[in-house]
């Protein structure tokens, strides 16, 4: 996932010559297109080891409440996402000429507010389409309608705070992913069970 | 009637159009050893997993002692389930496998019980291999370890003797045979009647997705298979 990530952000880099003039207006699709790009391949990978041996069935007889799976499964993914978006960002900042400052801390909270956005809506895609016989395929073509406005409101907060913007106008933004967030999860615990079945 | 054992009542399962099961309606009591016969595709593993409670009815329902499997977490701890695949993970060692099922179950001294049941399934020496190394009957053998870990009362068995060697399938049918003393429910389904009929205290016979014919039985293999011979024609 990082290395991919990481591919993506140089390709960009050395398509579009970036620099300190293309931070504000391209840098924060490119982080955010290498961000899902990532999440995507891991999200393809976060019911293989249940798919082998059909290990998901045992886990649907545990006598626990089956949204744990779910909470589980996208906290793993989301462990993972921030894990890749960590390690993309110093190189983020070095491909755009970014020095360190305080924006990072705002960065930080939109990254993971974004990446909580992308784990509870994809776990549970990831969760729909694990059964499917073209998983790989279904599911961008799935999640990938239904992540755009968390993406839009990522890719505009990470402009803001680019822009070294952090008041009235990047609050909006914040409101919205953690909005998306705490419906996504709600939902997938509501939905997960039906998700899952064959 | 009492709520004691499983019962299921009316139940069809849909897959689009297709009717694996109809109308299935089925009591279990405690302590009996089912045998669930039928061709290939009359619905038998459909069955078990509804029993199971991994798949939902499209209608009619499951009860274990009174509760529905898929909304009460207490009926599920009462099923162990040994299926066509282990259920395992492949990049685990056996001990981590059982381990990890444990804690699924939140069983008191785990590690007590894993040593028991490695030693039961004769995989004691083997238990930090990983799985994707063991062979299919050393999968099947740490399969039922899990399956029978928590002492479930239940025990649901599809094609148990599927992989295994002669000396794997006496050890099998000998550790059923203890799981039936103790008055554990079992219910089989298997082709390998010669295992199967000497277990059994009842035979039920699946054809095209419905129940079709339910008797107790005492018999032999042959016998067994002259009873369920009319019914072998449901090939769907």
């Amino acid at each position: 996932m990082s290395f991919f990530s990481l591919l993506v952000l140089l390709v960009f880099n050395f398509s579009f010559e970036l620099g300190g003039a293309a931070l504000h207006e391209i840098g924060p699709g490119v982080l955010w297109s290498a961000f899902v790009f990532a999440c995507l391949l891991g999200l393809n990978r976060s019911f293989a080891d249940e798919r082998e041996n059909h290990s998901l069935d045992a886990l649907l007889m545990a006598p626990g409440d089956r949204g744990a799976i779910y909470l589980g499964k996208m906290t793993a993914n989301l462990i993972f996402l921030l894990a890749v978006e960590l390690i993309c960002l110093p190189f983020f900042a070095l491909f755009f000429n970014l020095s360190p400052g305080f924006f990072l801390l705002p960065l930080l909270g939109v990254l993971v507010l974004g990446s909580a956005c992308l784990s509870a809506a994809g776990t549970l895609f990831a969760a729909l389409s694990s059964t499917m016989r073209l998983r790989e395929l279904l599911l961008p073509l799935l999640l990938l309608p239904v992540i755009l406005p968390a993406l839009i409101s990522c890719v505009k907060a990470t402009g803001l705070v680019l822009d070294n913007q952090f008041g009235t106008a990047l609050y909006p933004y914040l409101k919205m992913l953690a909005v998306y967030a705490i419906v996504f999860v709600t939902l997938s615990l509501m939905l997960f069970e039906y998700a899952i079945e064959e | 009637m009492p709520d004691d054992g499983l019962v299921i009542e009316n139940t069809s399962k849909l897959f689009a159009s297709f009717a694996a099961l109809q109308s299935v309606h089925l009591r279990i009591e405690r302590g009996q050893f089912v045998l669930l016969a039928g061709a290939n595709g009359a619905g038998k593993s459909t069955l078990l997993r509804l029993m199971a409670g991994i798949s939902r009815p499209s209608s009619g329902r499951v009860l274990i002692d009174g509760k529905d499997p898929q909304r009460d977490a207490t009926a599920r701890s009462a099923i162990g389930f040994l299926s066509h695949h282990t259920l395992l993970y492949d990049d685990l060692s056996a001990e981590e496998n059982l381990g990890f099922f444990a804690r699924i179950y939140a069983l008191k001294n785990p590690q007590q019980k894993i040593d028991e049941a490695l030693k039961q399934v004769g995989l004691s020496s083997h238990r930090h291999r990983r799985l994707r190394t063991f062979s299919r009957g050393m999968r099947q053998r740490l399969a039922l370890a899990r399956a029978t870990l928590h002492q479930p009362v239940i025990l649901l068995l599809d094609e148990p003797f599927t992989g295994l060697d002669q000396p794997a399938r006496t050890a099998l049918s000998e550790q059923l045979c203890k799981l039936k003393q103790a008055g554990h429910t079992c219910i089989m389904v298997t082709h390998n009647l010669e295992e199967g009929a000497p277990l059994a205290n009842r035979l039920v016979v699946l054809r095209k997705g419905c129940l079709c014919h339910d008797q107790a039985w005492e018999g032999s293999a042959a016998d067994l298979s002259a009873t369920c011979a009319p019914f072998w024609d449901g090939l769907r």
